[in-house]
């Protein structure tokens, strides 16, 4: 109940946030029941395929609700509540509750959206749009839905309890500078797992596995082998390993060599908040450079993409561009209190403005060309 | 509206500041001579930050006026109290508030980069003023790293690094210990003193009042002439905060300020001290 209304007094914003969320686990537990639609139609091989393509939204939306119940202030601790016993073991319950129940409700209008196109609620425009698609005539399997609806709401409070447990016994209230963040270390490893995907997606292109060699790939443009996705995979993992790392060099040139006021902050506030931005910001870039390769693997002369695969995408591209935000939105609720200090100070506020800028161009400028680099290779084998 | 006192850098008539409905400031003037240290006194809840956060242009009284050097500040726009703030002012908190990301020096020449000023030159005077509030040593450490005592010196060295005209100092020992208190209160009166820097010092405390060159006291947001606590010898702690303050006009106040108007706030006083008996 507690956390129903703390979650009833919320910030707008906050509610948008947790709305965002449903709407993820929403259009998750759609693709889901689509992909159970489709093994009653065709009961193969194929459907298991297909619940597999279904773990890369499942992933994205659950990394989106884990961002956002770390930046829900409900979950904060509070000086406030930590005095009546409420201290971040609770609110780490109350987290995940939270979290529960803003993707149960995205998993609920997924059913009626679900269960409206195939017909079987009747009374508004639309009606069995798509009953043969989504195999109308066939009873639905009741367990079978329910389970499928249940992984995403139970998946994503199990990992926002588990990311927001209790790291030291530092209680709200308490105002002690902490102590600066250690350089991420997951750079090495980044660029090697990056230089070692594209190697595995080339050699394995140069091998040449012929059409329907290998796994199929959704909406229907099969035929690349195993080897090409788990090069993506290894370099997508090399993507977000490394972003920490790259941040902090970011941070660490922009304070260099006698820096001003606008510099000198911007550097080290990008370098102390390397590991929430930069890791995002990795994912952001390597669903960016496979959105890149697969619009080139999909202009070829192949089949076209299907609603659901684009639906997929989109998820997919969505939560890791909202996760990013929301971890932005994280890092400045974490420097409020030294914003309104350097305020008091008369520290003009176009002045803050500027560095937060001077930080995203930054950062632009080196991920965007590495984002594109890395597409580039990773769709060259691709493209032959 | 009348032209305020010259020999005034500071000077507020009349300030009536409400938060969200409950006043916490109800008709107070007062003014503050060049090169003097005042210290706004009186316990905790009276008003002191309200009215230091009114004489600095932080916060717009609804109703009064405050003058800084014959000039309105009650008039400005945002912008121009911002630039008078980080030109004139300096201010030190309860609490260091310094930036955890820079090292200590780097958080007293920050005050000069935002001038405009450039590294070169902020580096220097920043050391100069650690070495002079005996803390040179840490110049390189991180707030982190620092004793709060040390922490709070750097707040003070941070405000008195471009020597504004005026420096506010809301209850700036607060945090502090009682050796590390009298300490940083005597650098910062030393320096503010061989510079011709003018302190408004808020403090609870009527020990550190004493080292002012005058007191004004404030008592549930109108200013009093003297309070007299129940019992002056007990801890300065809980006593003031207790609220058993008894005011009365007939006690000797130290020098009652030229822009103070003997009138409606004296008026205003006697109605607050028959009310808290």
């Amino acid at each position: 109940m507690l956390a129903l209304r703390l979650a009833r007094g919320a910030h707008p914003l906050v509610q948008l946030r947790r709305l965002l969320v449903a709407a993820a686990a929403a259009g998750t537990g759609f693709l889901l029941l689509c992909t159970l639609a489709y093994a009653m139609e065709h009961p193969g091989a194929g459907s298991v395929l297909r619940l597999a393509w279904c773990v890369a939204p499942i992933a994205a939306t659950v990394y989106f609700a884990v961002a956002v119940a770390r930046t829900d202030p409900g979950t904060r601790p509070r000086a406030g509540l930590s005095a009546v016993g409420l201290g971040p073991a609770r609110l780490r319950v109350l987290a995940a509750i939270s979290t529960a129940v803003a993707c149960a409700l995205g998993s609920m209008v997924a059913l009626l959206v679900f269960l409206h196109l195939r017909g079987d609620l009747s009374g508004l425009p639309f009606d069995g749009a798509a009953a043969e698609l989504l195999a109308a005539e066939r009873p639905l399997p009741l367990a079978a839905a329910l389970t499928l609806l249940t992984v995403v709401p139970l998946a994503a409070s199990a990992t926002s309890a588990a990311a927001l447990r209790p790291r030291s016994a530092k209680a709200g209230g308490v105002e002690e500078p902490a102590a600066p963040a250690p350089a991420p270390s997951g750079l090495p490893w980044g660029v090697a797992l990056l230089a070692a995907g594209l190697a595995v997606e080339t050699y394995a292109s140069g091998r040449g596995g012929g059409p329907g060699g290998g796994l199929p790939m959704p909406g229907g443009a099969d035929g690349n082998p195993a080897g090409i996705l788990a090069g993506w995979a290894l370099t997508a993992l090399g993507l977000a390993l490394a972003g920490p790392g790259l941040t902090y060099l970011c941070g660490r040139v922009l304070q260099a060599a006698r820096p001003g006021a606008v510099r000198l902050l911007a550097g080290r506030v990008l370098q102390e908040e390397a590991r929430r931005i930069g890791r995002p910001l990795g994912v952001v870039c390597a669903v960016a450079s496979g959105a890149y390769a697969s619009a080139v693997l999909y202009a070829g002369p192949r089949p076209g993409v299907g609603p659901l695969t684009t639906l997929g995408a989109l998820l997919v591209a969505g939560c890791a561009v909202l996760t990013l935000a929301t971890a932005a939105v994280e890092a400045r609720q974490s420097r409020a209190d030294t914003t309104a200090a350097l305020l008091r100070l008369g520290a003009p506020a176009t002045m803050l403005r500027g560095s937060a800028a001077l930080r995203a161009g930054a950062l632009t400028t080196v991920f965007a060309p590495l984002t594109w680099l890395v597409a580039e290779l990773a769709a060259l084998p691709l493209g032959r | 509206m009348v032209a305020p006192p010259d020999n005034d850098v500071l000077w507020a008539r009349a300030l009536h500041v409400t938060h969200n409905g409950s006043p916490a400031l109800t008709g107070v003037s007062l003014g503050v001579r060049e090169g003097e240290i005042l210290a706004v006194s009186g316990p905790r809840g009276s008003g002191k930050t309200t009215l230091l956060r009114c004489l600095s242009g932080q916060l717009l009284p609804q109703q009064g006026e405050v003058w800084f050097n014959s000039s309105p500040v009650h008039t400005m726009g945002p912008l121009v109290r911002e630039r008078l703030r980080r030109d004139r002012f300096g201010w030190i908190d309860p609490e260091p508030h310094l930036v955890p990301e820079l090292t200590a020096w780097e958080n007293v020449a920050l005050p000069l980069m935002l001038r405009g000023g450039s590294h070169r030159s902020a580096k220097p005077a920043a050391q100069e003023w650690l070495e002079r509030l005996d803390i040179g040593g840490c110049a390189r450490k991180r707030p982190h790293a620092l004793l709060q005592a040390e922490r709070q010196r750097v707040a003070v060295a941070r405000a008195l690094v471009t020597t504004p005209s005026v420096i506010f100092a809301d209850e700036p020992t607060a945090p502090l210990h009682r050796a590390d208190r009298a300490h940083v209160l005597r650098t910062l009166t030393t320096a503010a003193r061989s510079h011709g820097i003018t302190v408004v010092l808020a403090t609870h405390d009527p020990e550190l009042a004493a080292l002012a060159d005058r007191a004004v006291t404030l008592l549930d947001g109108r200013r009093v002439k003297t309070v007299h606590l129940p019992d002056t010898d007990a801890p300065p702690g809980p006593g003031p905060a207790a609220g058993a303050a008894r005011a009365s006009e007939a006690g000797t106040a130290p020098g009652a300020g030229p822009g103070a108007g003997p009138g409606p706030s004296d008026a205003e006083g006697r109605a607050a001290c028959s009310l808290s008996v």
